[in-house]
């Protein structure tokens, strides 16, 4: 089991060929590793300053390589130790030799994350800080960077404080009802208390309505292109991506397997599916294909359905159909109907450019509030209108929920949207005994509830808080 | 002269008295030393017993077979239940007492218990040994051989009392000298000294008051006992009387501020926020256009009244213009000054959850000395004190109650684990476990671990006896019986839906519920519950019942506490060699060295992830581990 104060050593840079390699060190005993691989005891007098050193070995006093040594002194560096970044050469064998002469001269080998978790154990960050890091260092998009990028900088941290700093306030309001019964200024309506309580209710659902958002920005949003055989499916697929990436035929049912591509939206990385066309009337071969797009449309995000123009608008049973078949197991998802192969009638606005035609196909609008998107492949026209859409649709760009997004602070573990629901419904209960009447001591009992829901995410409220909220707003006591 | 004793309680206030009283009970031979025999039992301050939280601890004492409860039903002038409105989870019963007859009542309720002697005299040396302490010196060098002492000096200890700006003088209350060598003799033992300051209004002469221009508030409930076993019939009543300031008297004190002894540089010391000075009201909420006063009896046999809400430390001409201010007492004599007091408190951080100090076997601290204020506060400190005093010389283990048990394990914990930045008091915000800690379930929460630990005369065990049957045989029947669909609706009072064959104690959950119609139906049902009808005992049933949905979170959150106070942590482990705890918590394990895993978790700012990291370390077998990387051995 590793000592906890032992000094350690690490390579901060992936192995293999680069120009330069980052060794890092942390620990009281920094200071005499180094010294041990001939760095001068002056490069350690001015904490922050780069200095070029010439690295031996502690044994034989061969040079092993020449780097530069960042030193910075305890408590104000990152582990809250001492730590020096040691910049070496990079490449397959040196840094690993620095590395090495390092336990040679009485470090020990870091555990994975140990210098992150020596910087929590100091006190410089939070849980949430520290799953920011980590989801920082795993991030594949840009996306998931600024997500991380927003916990790193306690924006989540924040908004929970901000709203445990409600909670707080209620809780002062009911101990001035529960604990001084006989004061001079009568306690706030408990009506005007189930108001504030809302007010964090409303706040916690959009928190945790921010779920699937960052889910999606770190894992990628599974988009799936349905509609019936020779719909234009596959055609989307490659102007997507740009590439020839699937085939393409006037002949229906073409594609019969279900082909992924990695792609974006913004900053959201997508996981597109090109599926087979959905018909009843296909071979054993294409059946295959068309289960196996069943599949993922009840895995998907959302789901780009997409109709031919020369079709006329679908009818009532078909819609019903599609709706069926998604929604059926996979309700949240998201449903983006396009007008596709537009070429004659379609224009960028939509189902307005087709004239007198319009209203015959916003009558058949298959999804509330979705309008027809057109697009036209061949005409090089619309696909920029249903990625916009779409990255609406999936909450990032214009369309996120509450603006939250651009903030970071995002919710991303289960664990954590559980904390955030269980509060939800505490709060919920309170104000409503409140409302009801139902007595104080019962709301006070789910406000600290909802407070400890929170507290978990980031830190203990001491009951202390709340009495120093108490005394600092109301004049107490005979 | 009397060679040793095994306990010896150093003062005879609310904390004195029920140490002393508590270690007498177990059979200890304890020796009460005060300076003045006629004053045990005083009340410093106001003349009232009880309040929000207060109350409970005053029912807690008292299911521990202690004074407090009895001596207030037996002086009590005036009752109201606070919070009566509200559920009864936040009860608070209070009275007003009769200061005098309350100070007989002490008197006699201490005179009834054999191991006990009182002595008029001043401590003013403490004896150690090894690690312990031995025993006492009097004024006069008289040296009293003892297995442990409880010190509860109150505000005595290198008391100075403040009117106006200058030094002030020394003194423990108004006319009665300060405890000085005791404070040396503390020190010299290695405690922690620290200043904490608090107030006391004006008296005035009743007969000069115009009660035709105040509002009269009567007592009520004259039925009320605090104690179960002990209670008499209150000796009288007597009305409380309210009136206001307004902004003469706001602008009087502003005008004065550079003379009262706080804002005047005189005194340095901490006090209470929620009892503040009228100099800190008026400083502090300057939007407040006039603050509530209550012209509280002194007692049945004098007019004179005290004027709950002008605590001072302004200049005694002041103090008579300040008076002359307020609607009704515009013709009133003070008969005594307001003062502010300052005084040493031991940081209780020092102590263990028994009281004792950490290091020095034997010796306690209850009350005032640990930086609370509060009668009831003292009292119920007192009480913990005098038990662990008893128990020790008596080779038992020591008994703490824990935060889920009761407000006195509300309060020794926040004492000893987070300290104190003001004095403390106790409110029912502080508990985790409201619902549970309640004035009419003392009994149920205390009443049997006080029977076993033998503090309970033979009166209070039958009646806790009976108070135990009551329950068991209600419970037993409201959980068992299925009740006809008709009886169901008549209990549940006709709301709401209501399906036959339900036991009768989920009902009483629902609002609206009828327990008047519970008790009949049960009775009608099975005739045998007749005899045991403890009304105590029905009435924290019924509120149990009523509560239970709650209850049951918070008991299931009591027993963790309670799973984590079981789990106890070797003495004198190196917490430097558990691997994986953050520095901060290595830091304050090391310094504050828990003995229980509940104790660890209790200590600010200890991180819930190192809590759980030392429950799987200690439940993995720490010790085994710690034995290997340590010379000294290890217990636990």
């Amino acid at each position: 089991m590793p000592d906890h104060r032992a000094t350690i050593v690490g390579l901060a840079t992936p192995p293999g060929r680069s120009a330069l390699a980052v060794v890092r060190l942390s620990g009281d005993g920094v200071r005499g590793v180094l010294g041990k691989l001939g760095v001068e005891p002056a490069v350690f007098t001015r904490p922050g300053s780069a200095r070029l050193v010439r690295l031996v070995d502690p044994e034989d006093g061969s040079v092993l390589d020449h780097g530069v040594v960042v030193y910075n002194a305890g408590p104000s560096s990152y582990t809250g130790e001492d730590v020096a970044e040691v910049s070496v050469h990079g490449g397959l064998i040196g840094p690993g030799l620095v590395v090495e002469a390092c336990l040679r001269a009485g470090a020990r080998e870091a555990e994975p994350g140990e210098f992150t978790r020596r910087r929590w154990a100091a006190g410089k960050m939070d849980a949430l800080q520290v799953e920011g890091l980590s989801v920082l260092l795993d991030a594949e998009s840009r996306g998931a960077r600024k997500l991380a990028l927003g916990r790193l900088e306690g924006g989540l941290s924040r908004r929970i404080q901000a709203l445990r700093g409600i909670l707080l306030d209620v809780e002062a309001l009911l101990a001035h009802h529960l604990d001084f019964p006989d004061e001079d200024e009568p306690p706030t309506p408990a009506g005007a208390i189930g108001d504030r309580l809302d007010e964090v209710a409303q706040a916690l659902a959009e928190l945790r309505a921010t779920a699937p958002v960052a889910r999606r920005l770190q894992e990628g949003a599974i988009v799936v292109l349905a509609g019936r055989p020779n719909a234009g499916k596959s055609s989307l697929f490659n102007a997507w991506l740009g590439e020839e990436r699937v085939l393409v035929s006037p002949e229906p049912g073409t594609t019969r397997d279900a082909v992924e591509v990695g792609a974006f939206v913004g900053d959201v990385p997508v996981r597109l599916f090109d599926t087979a066309g959905l018909r009843d009337e296909a071979g054993a071969l294409e059946a295959a294909g068309i289960e196996m797009a069943e599949r993922w449309l009840k895995s998907a995000d959302a789901v780009i359905w997409l109709h031919r123009a020369e079709w006329g608008p679908p009818g009532k049973e078909e819609i019903e159909a599609m709706l069926l078949r998604v929604s059926r197991g996979n309700p949240g998802c998201l449903v983006l109907p396009v007008m596709s192969c537009a070429d004659a009638h379609g224009q960028e606005g939509g189902v307005a450019g087709l004239g007198s035609g319009a209203r015959e196909w916003r009558a058949w609008r298959p999804v509330a509030g979705e309008d027809w998107v057109a697009l036209s492949v061949r005409e090089g026209r619309g696909l920029h209108g249903v990625l916009n859409r779409l990255g609406a649709l999936l909450g990032v760009g214009g369309g996120a929920p509450g603006g939250v997004w651009s903030e970071g602070t995002m919710l991303v573990r289960e664990d954590e949207v559980r904390r955030v629901r269980g509060a939800e419904e505490a709060v919920d209960r309170a104000a409503t005994l409140l409302r009801e009447g139902l007595g104080a001591e019962l709301a006070a009992c789910e406000v600290r509830e909802a407070g400890e829901a929170l507290s978990g995410l980031i830190g203990e409220i001491a009951p202390e808080e709340v009495l120093d909220r108490l005394f600092s707003r109301f004049c107490i006591g005979k | 002269m009397w060679g040793s004793v095994d306990v010896v309680v150093v003062g005879g206030g609310h904390a004195g008295v029920e140490a002393a009283a508590a270690s007498a009970r177990l059979g200890c031979r304890t020796l009460l030393v005060t300076p003045d025999l006629e004053r045990v039992g005083q009340m410093s301050c106001n003349p009232a017993i009880g309040g929000v939280g207060k109350g409970i601890v005053v029912r807690e004492i008292d299911a521990l077979g202690g004074v407090m409860a009895r001596a207030t039903d037996a002086s009590n002038v005036h009752f109201r239940m606070l919070n009566a409105s509200k559920g009864p989870a936040v009860w608070g019963p209070r009275a007003q007492t009769d200061r005098a007859l309350y100070r007989l009542a002490v008197r006699e309720i201490l005179e009834e218990l054999p191991a006990l002697q009182l002595f008029q005299g001043e401590v003013q040396g403490i004896c150690r040994e090894a690690d312990g302490v031995s025993g006492v010196i009097l004024r006069g060098g008289i040296e009293v051989g003892c297995g442990a002492v409880v010190v509860t000096t109150g505000t005595f200890l290198r008391g100075r009392i403040h009117r106006g700006l200058g030094e002030g003088f020394a003194g423990g209350r108004e006319g009665e000298a300060a405890t000085i060598a005791l404070a040396d003799a503390l020190e010299g033992l290695g405690l922690r000294l620290g200043r904490f300051k608090t107030g006391t209004p004006p008296r005035l002469d009743g007969r000069t008051v115009d009660f035709g221009r105040l509002e009269e508030q009567r007592g009520e409930m004259p039925g009320y006992r605090f104690s179960d076993w002990g209670g008499k019939e209150p000796p009288g009543s007597k009305s409380c009387w309210i009136t206001w300031t307004d902004e003469e008297l706001h602008n009087l004190v502003s005008r004065e501020l550079k003379k009262s002894s706080l804002y005047g540089g005189a005194l340095a010391g901490v006090g209470p926020r929620y009892c503040p000075s009228i100099e800190d009201k008026i400083v502090k909420f300057p939007g407040a256009s006039r603050h509530k006063l209550y012209l509280e009896p002194e007692g049945l046999r004098t007019d004179e009244v005290y004027v709950n809400g002008i605590s001072t430390s302004l200049p005694s001409e002041v103090q008579v213009a300040m008076v002359r201010s307020i609607r009704g007492l515009e013709e009133a004599r003070i008969s005594r000054f307001g003062y502010a007091i300052e005084y040493d408190y031991a940081d209780p951080r020092q102590l263990r959850p028994s009281l004792e100090v950490r290091g020095l076997r034997g010796l306690y601290l209850a009350g005032q000395i640990n930086g609370t204020t509060g009668y009831e506060e003292a009292a119920g400190q007192g009480i913990v004190a005098g038990i662990n005093a008893g128990l020790a010389v008596q080779g038992r283990q020591s008994w703490v109650p824990g935060r889920g048990d009761a407000y006195l394990g509300v309060m020794v914990d926040d004492l000893v684990n987070r300290g104190v930045e003001e004095p403390y008091r106790l409110f029912t915000s502080r508990a985790e476990h409201r619902l549970l800690l309640r004035q009419d379930n003392a009994p149920e929460r205390l009443g049997v671990v006080a029977q076993g630990l033998g503090l309970l005369p033979r009166a209070a065990e039958e009646v806790f006896r009976s108070r135990v049957e009551t329950r068991q045989r209600w419970l037993g029947w409201a959980s068992a019986e299925k009740l006809p669909v008709d009886v169901a609706r008549r209990i549940s009072g006709g709301l709401g839906a209501v399906k036959g064959g339900q036991t009768a104690d989920g009902l009483l959950q629902r609002p609206g519920a009828r327990f008047d119609v519970f008790v009949e139906e049960g009775l009608r049902l099975m005739p045998a519950l007749a005899d045991h009808l403890d009304p105590g005992a029905l009435r924290a049933l019924e509120v149990d019942l009523r509560y239970a949905g709650y209850r049951e979170r918070e008991e299931r959150a009591a027993g963790r506490w309670r799973d984590a106070a079981a789990v106890r942590i070797p003495v004198r482990l190196d917490w430097r060699a558990l691997v994986g705890l953050s520095a901060e918590a290595v830091e304050k394990f090391a310094d504050r060295q828990p003995e229980t895993l509940e104790e660890a978790a209790r200590i600010p700012g200890v991180r819930v992830a190192d809590i759980e990291l030392l429950e799987r370390l200690l439940k993995r077998g720490v010790h085994a581990k710690a034995r290997e990387g340590s010379d000294e051995g290890l217990e636990g």
